[in-house]
């Protein structure tokens, strides 16, 4: 991925340059002034260093991520910390995200040596690819290079939560074997803890609260319901995938919301994984990992995975 | 439409530009383009003067309202840059302005644009163009400049021109800085780039009707017009013969006068006389000698001619000359007061010189009605006829010189029979004047001796005969007058030029470099098909009983001597400067407390009370107030700061952190003023 150096565009000061150059070596020679030729000498070494000179600092330049999180959400942005090793321009290409000057900076004090890339689709990144530019010295002409960034850990991009879709049932409760899911505030009780915010106020166990001096709760002990199953089959269209994906969030994070125990099904690159997932984060990492079935998506093709 | 909003688009204000280092740097090199174009006299003081105030008030303006720059300004600008071209363009249409013309109504141009321009400078692109317009007004003062002190404009704009490219960067990157290490190798490879184009190029010319510059200088009147004058730095003083008493001649040079006498030669000295642009090195001649008198050479032609119609003089045809050639233009830049005479390249045909009368001799002498003095300048054209060696061999077309031309130019005083038996002896076997001429050139050089200190010959005695039977050893003079008597003596006219030779080569100013100690006297030969052509016979002859010590110190004296100390120490103590800067920067502590905790430790050096291994800082500081011993804690004090900010994160504010470090630096020098005692 690491490509050559090339000349950002425009490149109108290149040829800006070779004609001054041209013009001014013309005039100089013809007119017979030492003084004005050896002018020209220094502006053709300036244009020259100005113009050719970030080719090579831009290859020279090396850019590392010193530290990235391991999950992110699709559509949100994602701060990564690099360490640059001079100044330059960085634009995310893969994914994308706005530009950004990183590198040693004349102001004194902490530089905000970090780039922000924004996914837009789920996925599994190990690098991202940027494009690197400078101009240095002289501000003349910019050239860039494309180069892919190693992540320290693999970046796992979650979907969107979509809107959740009643699982289907199997065949079985289809004929009639519905299986009632319990209320949050059934069961039998174990015991009583202190009060938490987000606690169901039917459950405020009032005896112990007057005799520990503040709220308590009674803790249920609920029948062990049977886990539902969610198997995700992506296509392969990635815009259609990303939305399969995101109902799947969706769905996931609805069905554990309810206490239910998941098993997510889904096809990764090495093979089809059938497990339980415990939270949403987990969800999403293994949304991230998903691939369609009759090839790679998309999103997760440049962290390969 | 799409020029039109290729137009619109480069018309298209830029983000505003914040810097003001940016600034001050692109008014730097837009202050000395400036100042250079009035040291070499393309603008007037008052107008430099004015320019510069004007653009100084325009660029502070224009940062003031960087952010929403007037209207009303973009109206005065188009406005003011309108007036200025069309004073132009009103300066040069006159049909008596000639290419030369143009470079001050251009230089005004410039300055008027870069004056109005600096008024609407919000974007860095705009400072872009002020920094490009001040390398086309240092151009244009380049074009005029003639020594080495120009190279003082150079060094100070390159380096603003430097300092605005990086701070450009800076501005453009959102604050980054190059390392020093990276503007090192920036510079060294603009350097190498500049200085390898310097080494390739060839030099340049002066192309044809261009550069016909003539101006007056300082001089002052020649006592007798068309006469010989100014060889003692008055131009009113005639010139003399040569005499053993007084050799008080243009740079101690007896030549240029009536007549050569070649019985001595005074102290020439290394001062510079002239400098010459031209398409190619040639003798400069001033003058020539037809008749020869035993030691002396004289004139028998010398009546002039006034030609009185101005510039372009068109100058008759010496008597014979070949009046076709190849036209060679050269411009001579007068820097010391040097003879009346116009010095050229051979068989010069057109004249460029700043009086309405020149004198023009038969023998192609041209001779100034003014004294020529430092500043005067003139340009001459002429028709330099090179044939090569096989083509002078081939010339024997038995043509001789017309009327008594051909008698005059084969005088001799009285019958020179050793010398006639000595040149047949030696052209024995040579059928042609040019291997006559390169076989006599031959002998010389390999059984005489060049040397400058040898006594005047006496009184009477023939400096040929002197040179040639006596003990071989002389200066130029003696040594083209014998060749130019042998060849004489064989029938073939030949006379002795005087003048100077090419002159060192300056490849900076691209001028030929012309000092006293340069006067030369050669011979020229006259060939029936390609007219006068010059021989040096001494530049074969080698060097009398060479010292090598002396020699060296010579050449390393003249070397010394060559070089341009004003830039090179400027260069040096700039480099200087900025290693120290550097180096001071770098020995400076990063943080305040490093820097309250160096001052203590300087202040206990001094004492004699240096730091212990083992000792914390605030040990230590106590220790040091115990030493002052009058009761004092500042040292504590400070040392309770410092480990506060260091361990216990206490960070004071930056000015309680400036006030700390100025308590500690006026601790450590009072205390030491009072007691000894860093102390």
């Amino acid at each position: 991925m690491n490509l050559r150096a090339r000349p950002a565009r425009p490149v109108a000061p290149i040829a800006v340059a070779v004609g001054v150059v041209g013009l001014w070596w013309l005039v100089a020679h013809n007119g017979g002034a030492g003084w004005v030729q050896l002018l020209g000498d220094v502006v053709f070494g300036t244009l020259l260093i100005g113009v050719v000179g970030p080719w090579a600092v831009v290859a020279r330049a090396r850019v590392t991520v010193r530290s990235a999180p391991a999950d992110a959400c699709a559509g949100l942005p994602v701060d990564l910390q690099v360490d640059a090793s001079t100044r330059l321009r960085v634009r995310p290409v893969e994914p994308p995200g706005p530009e950004v000057f990183v590198g040693p900076a004349r102001r004194r004090g902490p530089a905000p040596d970090r780039i922000t890339v924004v996914p837009s689709r789920h996925g599994l990144h190990g690098a991202v690819t940027v494009d690197i530019a400078s101009a240095a010295p002289f501000a003349l002409q910019w050239w860039t290079r494309r180069v892919r960034l190693a992540l320290p850990s693999e970046l796992h991009v979650a979907p969107r939560r979509g809107r959740p879709e009643r699982p289907r049932t199997e065949a079985a409760e289809e004929s009639g074997e519905v299986h009632e899911r319990p209320r949050m505030d059934a069961g039998l009780p174990r015991g009583a803890r202190p009060y938490a915010p987000g606690d169901n106020r039917r459950l405020v166990h009032w005896r112990a609260t007057a005799h520990a001096g503040h709220l308590m709760v009674r803790e249920l002990e609920r029948p062990s319901a049977g886990p539902v199953t969610l198997m995700v089959d992506l296509p392969a269209d990635p815009d259609e995938a990303e939305r399969v994906a995101e109902r799947a969030l969706g769905t996931v994070v609805d069905l554990l919301a309810t206490g239910a125990p998941v098993m997510l099904g889904t096809l990764e690159r090495s093979g089809r994984v059938l497990a339980p997932v415990a939270d949403r984060r987990g969800a999403g990492r293994r949304l991230a990992r998903a691939v369609p079935a009759g090839g790679s998506p998309d999103a997760g093709g440049a962290g390969g995975g | 439409m799409r020029a039109l909003d290729a137009v619109r688009r480069a018309n298209r204000p830029g983000p505003p530009e914040h810097s003001l280092r940016l600034r001050a740097a692109c008014l730097g090199t837009v202050l000395v383009a400036v100042a250079a174009c009035a040291s070499v006299h393309e603008v007037s003081p008052a107008t430099a003067l004015a320019a510069a105030a004007l653009i100084t008030v325009g660029m502070a303006f224009s940062y003031v309202t960087r952010t929403r720059p007037p209207g009303w300004v973009k109206v005065l600008i188009a406005v003011g840059a309108s007036a200025a071209f069309v004073w132009f363009f009103h300066s040069v249409s006159s049909p008596s302005v000639d290419i030369t013309g143009v470079e001050n109504p251009l230089t005004l141009l410039l300055v008027s644009v870069l004056v109005v321009h600096s008024f609407h400078v919000p974007a860095r692109r705009d400072l872009l163009f002020s920094l490009g317009a001040s390398a086309g007004l240092m151009a244009v003062g380049g074009a005029q400049a003639i020594d080495l002190r120009f190279g003082l404009f150079v060094v100070a704009w390159s380096c603003f021109g430097l300092w605005a490219l990086t701070e450009m960067w800076t501005s453009a990157s959102g604050g980054g800085r190059i390392s020093a290490a990276g503007l090192v190798a920036a510079l060294t490879a603009l350097t190498a780039a500049a200085a390898a184009v310097f080494l390739v190029l060839p030099a340049p010319v002066v192309a044809s009707r261009v550069a016909l510059v003539s101006r007056a200088g300082a001089g002052g009147a020649v006592g007798v017009p068309g006469a010989l004058a100014g060889d003692s730095g008055t131009p009113a003083q005639l010139s003399r013969a040569g005499s053993t008493s007084s050799p008080s001649r243009v740079g101690g040079y007896l030549g240029f006068a009536g007549s050569l006498d070649t019985a001595l030669r005074g102290t020439l000295g290394n001062t510079l006389v002239m400098q010459v642009r031209a398409q190619r090195p040639s003798y400069w001649v001033g003058e020539t000698f037809d008749t020869w008198q035993g030691q002396s050479w004289t004139q028998s032609r010398r009546t002039t001619t006034a030609l009185r119609f101005g510039s372009p003089f068109v100058l008759p045809v010496p008597v014979g000359a070949d009046p076709v050639g190849q036209a060679d233009l050269q411009t001579f830049y007068i820097a010391g007061a040097t003879a009346d005479l116009v010095f050229h390249a051979e068989s010069a045909d057109e004249l460029w010189f700043p009086t309405q009368t020149v004198f023009a001799g038969q023998d192609g002498t041209v001779v100034s009605p003014i004294g020529l003095g430092s500043g005067s300048i003139y340009t001459v054209e002429s028709q330099v006829n090179a044939p090569t060696a096989a083509e002078l061999r081939d010339d024997t077309s038995g043509q001789t010189l017309p009327g008594t031309a051909q008698a005059e130019y084969g005088q001799l005083p009285h019958p020179y029979p050793r010398v006639l038996a000595l040149a047949r002896s030696v052209t024995a076997r040579d059928t042609t004047t040019y291997d006559k001429v390169q076989s006599l050139i031959g002998w010389i050089g390999s059984h005489t001796r060049y040397s400058l200190a040898i006594p005047p010959l006496p009184p009477g005695a023939d400096t040929v005969t002197q040179f040639l039977f006596g003990d071989r050893v002389g200066f130029c003079e003696q040594i083209s007058t014998s060749l130019a008597v042998m060849l004489r003596s064989l029938g073939i006219p030949a006379r002795e030029a005087v003048g100077y030779v090419p002159g060192g080569y300056n490849p900076i100013t691209d001028l030929w470099q012309i000092r006293a100690d340069d006067a030369h006297a050669w011979v020229q030969v006259w060939f029936p098909g390609y007219g006068w052509q010059s021989f040096d016979p001494t530049a074969v002859v080698p060097a009398a009983n060479p010292s090598p010590g002396a020699t060296a110190l010579k050449d390393v004296a003249a070397a010394l001597r060559r070089v341009p100390w004003v830039p090179v120490v400027a260069v040096l103590a700039v480099a200087g400067l900025v290693a120290v800067l550097v180096r001071r920067r770098r020995s400076r502590p990063p943080t305040w407390a490093a820097q309250v905790a160096r001052e203590a430790e300087r202040a206990g050096r001094r004492a004699g009370r240096p730091r212990r291994p083992s000792e914390t800082f605030a040990e230590y500081a106590a220790g040091l107030d115990a030493l002052a011993g009058n009761g004092s804690t500042t040292w504590e004090r400070l040392a309770s700061s410092v480990e506060a900010s260091a361990y216990g994160g206490h960070e004071p504010p930056p000015p309680a952190q400036r006030a700390m470090v100025a308590e500690a630096r006026h601790t450590r020098v009072h205390r030491r003023a009072a007691s000894g005692v860093g102390s």
